[in-house]
């Protein structure tokens, strides 16, 4: 039997039987679109998982510090080894600071706080947001600006409030205008302390406000033991690595990742079992399909068909049955994967979607032929009068 | 060839059946369904196998159709030793030399008649381009041309048995082996499947061998055999 042959006559088959394998073909169709979801979204998904899971305990950020009180000369971040930082793969964006101490009279009362120096990028990596007002960016960085952040606590206990925005506070000798108070912050030190831009601080705050600390928020929390791993080499790359200092939350970091793989085992797993369960069921379905065209098969046989024509009709159907659930698959998935990248704001790359589609077609042409086979060869086998006379 | 070959084909003899038997063993007994059965069939004749129920004559027709194998004995068709053949050149016998009309006319469900005609002629490796032409030949013989793309479910019982025999003709087979052909018919249509099995053999190559229980169909044949207890009376 010719192969053109074949194919016309196994897709006519699945056509005119398409009732009974509605249920099968859907079965698989889920299971592809599920594949084809997991292999191509489920890096943008992880990041977009991991931002959301700072919030519990910013688990993918690296905190790297020379240790003042053990350092007989002060230490820093030079350029070189920033730069080093920021190529290095694994690494979303980093962010610089240093902290001194500040003061406050407001009211003929005397503050005492911690100054803590930032540059643009500092929000972003810890994922601090603004309470009331908004965060300077990076053009007050550049500019100089003689802007502030209060903590909220700090904020409450000068002004009574947090609904500061626009105030003006003198710090020190000169007069920073609040732009806003800092949200997201667990951290009492942090609430309690004020931020300014580091080029202003180092101005205009008394002591020396060196870059000594830097956070590098890393893109996934896999690439976070990478690059922990990588730091010290770097720095003593660039620098002298003394007192060098590096704290990573891992244990948060392992409760997150032994999380995440529980529940991509968990949806591995509903996909198998949808992908089993299609195949249970073009099992089902091939060996009632056998049982119900007996006669069909004893006449084929009669017309001169050979036991592979029989089998290989067979099998083409399965072929066919989960080729036709692929495709449907495929462009669910593919609708499934384009509002998945509209909500979580990304694109994945073209080619790993059709990557995901080669891997997720040959699964389901797997398990559909694999599970077409025994019906195949109990069809194949069958003696032409017993089925002739099949009832 | 060997000698029988030579012998079955230099007198002109089409089907030898030789000394056939067909036992069964149910367990308990052995049961002798066909006892030393000894048939010749020419070309262009038209062989009645006539018996009551059970006496063996589908058994016989399928032995020839090699859907079954004898116990004992030989077959030789066109001087060829049949029940030698393995299991794929069987198939190929059945796809080239034999043709076969089932009692009840079977037809593949769902499919046209033209998708019925076409199946013998995909297992026979022709080519899609020549099919259309021989599919309605065949069609023409028995008169249904117009019938071709019609769904086989919507055929008359008349049609259905006209199309199984343009399916068994539709690769111009040696022997036409016919299973109670006019069994579901009514009479006129009885009449009018006989005659076409006349056009059939009129060419002088194909023969016919028929299972029938109805005397009117087995007085139209060119001799007939009656069959009774799996033993065989030329008549």
């Amino acid at each position: 039997m010719r192969l053109n042959d074949l194919m016309r006559v196994s897709v006519r088959q699945v056509i005119r039987h398409r009732r009974r394998y509605m249920g099968v073909v859907l079965a698989i169709a889920l299971g592809v679109a599920g594949f084809l979801n997991i292999v191509t979204m489920s890096r943008e998904v992880k990041q977009n998982f991991n931002e959301n899971l700072e919030l519990i305990g910013g688990v993918n950020v690296i905190k790297v510090y020379f240790d003042k009180a053990r350092s007989y000369q002060p230490q820093w971040f030079h350029q070189q080894t920033r730069a080093a930082f920021a190529h290095l793969p694994g690494v979303k964006t980093l962010t610089v600071t240093t902290a001194g101490y500040a003061h406050t009279d407001w009211k003929g009362q005397n503050y005492d706080f911690t100054a803590v120096a930032v540059d643009g990028a500092f929000w972003q990596v810890r994922n601090f947001w603004a309470l009331t007002g908004r965060l300077f960016g990076y053009s007050a960085v550049t500019g100089r600006k003689r802007e502030c952040v209060l903590g909220a606590e700090l904020a409450r206990k000068i002004f009574g409030t947090t609904d500061i925005t626009g105030r003006t506070l003198q710090i020190d000798r000169d007069l920073f205008r609040v732009s806003g108070v800092l949200g997201g912050v667990t951290d009492s030190a942090l609430a309690n302390s004020a931020f300014f831009p580091i080029t202003t601080a180092q101005d205009r705050i008394s002591g020396d406000l060196l870059p000594d600390h830097l956070y590098l928020r890393c893109k996934t929390w896999d690439d976070v033991a990478k690059v922990a791993a990588e730091i010290p080499a770097i720095v003593k790359a660039h620098q002298s690595p003394e007192q060098l200092r590096v704290e990573v939350a891992w244990e948060a970091l392992k409760r997150v990742q032994m999380l995440a793989w529980w529940i991509e085992f968990l949806i591995y797993l509903a996909i198998s079992a949808t992908f089993l369960l299609g195949g249970v069921g073009i099992w089902n379905v091939m060996m009632a399909a056998v049982t119900s065209r007996t006669r069909e098969i004893g006449l084929k046989k009669a017309m001169g068909a050979e036991d592979r024509d029989i089998m290989a009709q067979f099998l083409s159907e399965a072929f066919c049955l989960s080729g036709v659930a692929a495709l449907l698959g495929a462009g669910v998935g593919r609708i499934v994967m384009e509002i998945l990248s509209y909500v979580i704001g990304c694109r994945p790359p073209e080619d790993l979607f059709f990557l995901g589609l080669a891997l997720a077609f040959l699964f389901a042409v797997v398990i559909g032929v694999g599970a077409g086979l025994y019906p195949s060869l109990r069809a194949s086998r069958m003696e032409v009068v017993t089925a002739i006379r099949y009832e | 060839m060997n000698e029988s070959d030579i012998s079955s084909q230099g007198n002109g003899t089409l089907i030898k059946v030789t000394d056939l038997c067909k036992t069964y063993d149910n367990g308990l007994e052995l049961i002798h369904v066909l006892r030393d059965i000894n048939l010749r069939v020419n070309p262009g004749e038209i062989v009645a196998v006539m018996g009551p129920s059970g006496s063996g004559k589908s058994t016989l027709l399928f032995i020839l159709g090699i859907f079954l194998l004898p116990s004992s004995g030989s077959y030789f068709l066109g001087g060829e030793d049949v029940l030698r053949l393995d299991r794929n050149a069987q198939a190929e016998f059945r796809r080239n030399r034999v043709g076969f009309v089932f009692q009840s006319c079977d037809l593949l469900e769902n499919s046209t008649v033209y998708e019925n005609l076409e199946f013998p002629l995909i297992y026979a490796g022709v080519d899609r381009r020549d099919r259309p032409e021989r599919i309605s030949s065949a069609l023409e013989r028995v008169n249904l041309s117009h019938r071709m793309h019609h769904s086989s479910n919507r055929l008359s019982g008349g049609e259905r048995q006209r199309v199984a025999v343009a399916r068994a003709l539709v690769n111009q087979p040696q022997v036409i082996l016919a299973d109670e052909p006019t069994g579901q018919l009514d009479r006129s249509h009885a009449h009018l499947v006989m005659d076409h099995f006349d056009e059939i053999v009129n060419d002088g190559k194909t023969s016919l061998v028929v299972v029938t229980h109805d005397p009117e169909i087995g007085a139209r044949c060119t001799r007939t055999c009656l069959i009774r207890d799996g033993v065989l009376y030329d008549q």
